[in-house]
């Protein structure tokens, strides 16, 4: 992963996508540079070359304020449409956990992974990779979204589960965007606030 | 239940987790000498668990993502032998916790990283509801413990650590005695949450102030 995973717009500006390579991120439009160095979290201005020390949370808070990832997912007529492409694997199987002859619990197998997009509108998602699993369905029947590393993780009616890795986009923008859209969803459907999105959707 | 391997373990990662970070350690005289009780802390990096889990004196089962028991042969054979309890993060997953509760009924301490992953930009996120009630249905004491300074050090987003000041605090045990009914734990579910987040960030040591520069940097 990168510092543009994280952040994934400029902070700044709010122009999106954000650049970025490794430990350092910039805005093509404002020209803020984001980087990490030492341990330390350091943007500057195009104006100047001055350095100033930034806590990542307030990345996180700025680019929010911009409207996070919706708005380049907001299109000029008010409608929601959003694509990125991954490598896509769906769950093929469970397996038992033993240790010392005791069951400690199950992991998931994942099967081989395939080209393929994702792509989100207001009341729908699909995921399409030219295999059985694809399919498209509604906010409201997603049952968990993670993010799980580099991938995003969508558990799915009839105890499907599909992993994304994006290529090219970031899996943070991912995960907060599926969330808001199915915030959205519930809000909309009168099936109030979601509290919590894993291991399940629940309302509080 | 974890054989040999688990003293051996806890004191490399231990040794491990100090060698990659200085980190400076406290309060580990709070964590109970005998007896069950949950450690919980927060989790901002992969240094995390050498760290939390090292300092430990006791043994303590740590709940991880059940993902890392197949990334690689190495975690698939390392992971059970220091005691970490398989979770499905994706779905509710009883067998977790049935683990979970065995290791309580023998005295042994159970982990667990409240937030269910690393935090992306170092802030607390909030906690999984499923752990809090994991809490509220046993009645063991609970072990806040907050690293400090490892987020700076190796956030999720990077392939590469850099140094940084590191602290690692164990808290006095919090009580929260047993709820055991399902309305029970769910009345004193908020409050348990706001508890231990406070706990966490009690004994968080802060870094300085560093405000978003205004102006374009002028």
């Amino acid at each position: 992963m990168a510092l543009v995973h994280l952040c994934y717009r400029c902070p700044e500006c709010g122009h999106d996508p954000m650049s970025g390579e490794g430990d350092a991120a910039w805005c093509e439009s404002c020209g803020v540079r984001i980087e990490r160095r030492g341990g330390r979290l350091l943007i500057s201005f195009s104006d100047n070359n001055i350095q100033f020390d930034i806590n990542a949370s307030d990345l996180y808070v700025k680019i929010h304020e911009h409207g996070g990832p919706m708005t380049r997912a907001t299109r000029a007529d008010g409608t929601v449409r959003y694509t990125a492409r991954a490598e896509v694997s769906w769950r093929i199987s469970e397996q038992p956990v033993w240790y010392r002859g005791v069951l400690r619990g199950f992991v998931e197998t994942m099967g081989p992974a395939a080209p393929g997009t994702i792509t989100v509108d207001r009341d729908t998602v699909s995921v399409e990779d030219g295999r059985a699993g694809s399919g498209r369905w509604r906010h409201l029947e997603v049952r968990a979204v993670q993010a799980a590393s580099r991938s995003l993780q969508l558990s799915l009616p009839g105890d499907k589960l599909v992993q994304l890795r994006f290529l090219g986009d970031s899996p943070r923008r991912w995960e907060i965007l599926m969330r808001r859209l199915i915030t959205d969803a519930y809000e909309r459907a009168g099936r109030g606030r979601v509290v919590e999105f894993q291991p399940r959707i629940t309302t509080g | 239940m974890t054989g040999g391997w688990y003293p051996f373990f806890r004191v490399t990662l231990k040794w491990v987790g100090l060698a990659l970070t200085r980190a400076r350690v406290s309060g580990v005289a709070h964590i109970p000498r005998k007896g069950p009780f949950f450690l919980v802390a927060n989790h901002e990096s992969i240094l995390d668990p050498f760290l939390v889990q090292g300092n430990c004196p006791r043994t303590t089962h740590f709940f991880a993502k059940s993902t890392q028991f197949t990334a690689n042969a190495v975690f698939g054979w390392f992971l059970p032998r220091v005691a970490a309890i398989p979770a499905r993060r994706y779905r509710v997953d009883p067998q977790s916790v049935r683990t979970a509760l065995r290791a309580l009924e023998r005295g042994d301490g159970v982990g667990i990283y409240l937030e269910g992953e690393r935090s992306w930009d170092g802030a607390l996120q909030p906690f999984r509801r499923g752990s809090i009630r994991l809490i509220l249905g046993t009645g063991v004491p609970v072990v806040p413990c907050c690293v400090s300074g490892s987020y700076d050090a190796w956030p999720r987003w990077t392939r590469s650590r850099r140094r940084a000041p590191v602290h690692v605090r164990y808290g006095e045990p919090l009580h929260f005695g047993v709820h055991d009914t399902r309305a029970a734990r769910e009345a004193a579910l908020d409050g348990c949450a706001e508890r231990l987040a406070q706990a966490l960030r009690d004994l968080r040591v802060e870094p300085p102030p560093r405000p978003w520069p205004t102006g374009g940097g002028a």
